[in-house]
């Protein structure tokens, strides 16, 4: 899956459960600080990912995972695994 | 601030005389001794002392006099209950009956594979009938604070020889707990909640109970209704001496909606639960710390 189409299904995804405008997702902006989320809130993202592209995430894969841009790279990487 | 702390009180020495008592002299000499243990509490433990005078007047509006007898009963039934859960596994559960209220559905719902959602409550005592989980037991797992967990683990494990249940410590990294409760309703286990204590101020739901307004941990009813799992609420509670319900209610899947959140209309449906179980047992309220905000 290309790139651009994860961060397309991602970002409309995340703006429509957290009631977020997606332009203003930039791709060094801070996961949490944007989506006004904290670790518990985690659990929407996780289920939605797992929903959305059918990956199951555990702890180590989301430890790193701070600003978009992380997210998109671990999408991609595991999507295209 | 949060009123408790993450720590459940009582003293390990307390519990093995205790302990021994049941052993060597029977459930009924343990009753007795706790007879002589109450009246200690009420002034040495001004808090919980405190906490259940005023549940008593003001969730109950009790008379003065009224209020400090069942404050007495209050902890004297707490206090039966807790020798019930260390006689049980010391060969003293075949003399327990239970009775059980939709138990078969809540079987069925055990059975369909996928993972359980259970919340229950520091209300009555739902460990006891442990034999009747039989094989289930292996797939439950406890959510439990870690302060309170490191407590009571060496004594449960003395006392049971050995946990027949796994604990999901909630601690410092609430994405580990996360992941942990996820992953183990993703195998098809069951994941138990209290739904009555938060310790962290910042992640509460605020909801009447009895008429007054409390604070509840957001966790439990955001998972639950995040996992689009079956959410079942379980209450046990001792109807008498040597007999004790186990209730199951079933929750309805909260849809999206604009107008109230997901984890609010699940706790709704608890709320309503746990209000209509205070009031056939109120003395099985077992939050001994000022649980609703004062007006």
């Amino acid at each position: 899956m290309d790139r651009e189409i994860i961060i397309k299904n991602i970002n409309s995804a995340l703006a429509d459960e957290f009631e977020k405008d997606p332009s203003t997702f930039s791709a060094d902006g801070n996961l949490y600080d944007v989506l006004e989320i904290d670790s518990l809130d985690l659990v929407d993202v996780i289920v939605l990912i797992e929903k959305l592209f059918g990956i199951k995430t555990a702890k180590e894969d989301f430890a790193s995972v701070k600003t978009f841009n992380d997210l998109y790279k671990f999408l991609e990487e595991r999507i295209n695994k | 601030m949060p009123e408790w702390k993450g720590k459940t009180r009582g003293g390990s020495l307390g519990y093995r005389i205790f302990i021994a008592l049941i052993k060597h002299c029977g459930l009924k000499a343990a009753y007795a001794l706790l007879l002589f243990v109450v009246p200690y509490f009420v002034p040495f433990a001004p808090k919980g002392t405190k906490a259940s005078w005023w549940y008593w007047r003001h969730i109950h509006h009790k008379s003065r006099l009224k209020a400090m007898l069942m404050v007495l009963k209050h902890y004297y039934r707490f206090g039966q209950i807790i020798i019930d859960k260390m006689a049980a596994p010391s060969g003293y559960e075949k003399n327990f009956k239970y009775d059980f209220n939709n138990y078969d559905q809540f079987l069925d719902i055990l059975n369909s594979g996928k993972g359980v959602v259970m919340i229950g409550a520091h209300f009555g005592h739902w460990a006891l009938g442990g034999q009747f989980f039989g094989d289930y037991s292996k797939k439950i797992n406890i959510v439990m604070y870690d302060a309170e967990y490191q407590k009571i683990k060496a004594q449960v494990e003395e006392l049971t020889g050995g946990r027949n249940y796994k604990v999901i410590p909630v601690n410092e990294d609430e994405m580990a707990t996360i992941f942990n409760i996820k992953a183990a309703l993703d195998n098809g286990e069951y994941v138990c909640f209290q739904g009555d204590r938060y310790i962290n101020d910042n992640k509460v739901l605020q909801h009447d109970l009895m008429g007054h307004s409390a604070k509840f941990p957001a966790g439990p009813f955001l998972i639950a209704s995040r996992m689009h799992l079956p959410v079942v609420f379980y209450f046990s509670e001792k109807e008498d001496t040597l007999r004790y319900s186990f209730n199951f209610f079933f929750a309805e899947a909260p849809k999206r909606n604009a107008e109230k959140k997901q984890e609010m209309q699940l706790l709704d449906q608890y709320i309503s639960v746990l209000e209509q179980r205070m009031k056939i047992h109120p003395e099985q309220w077992f939050n001994f710390y000022q649980f609703w905000q004062k007006e």
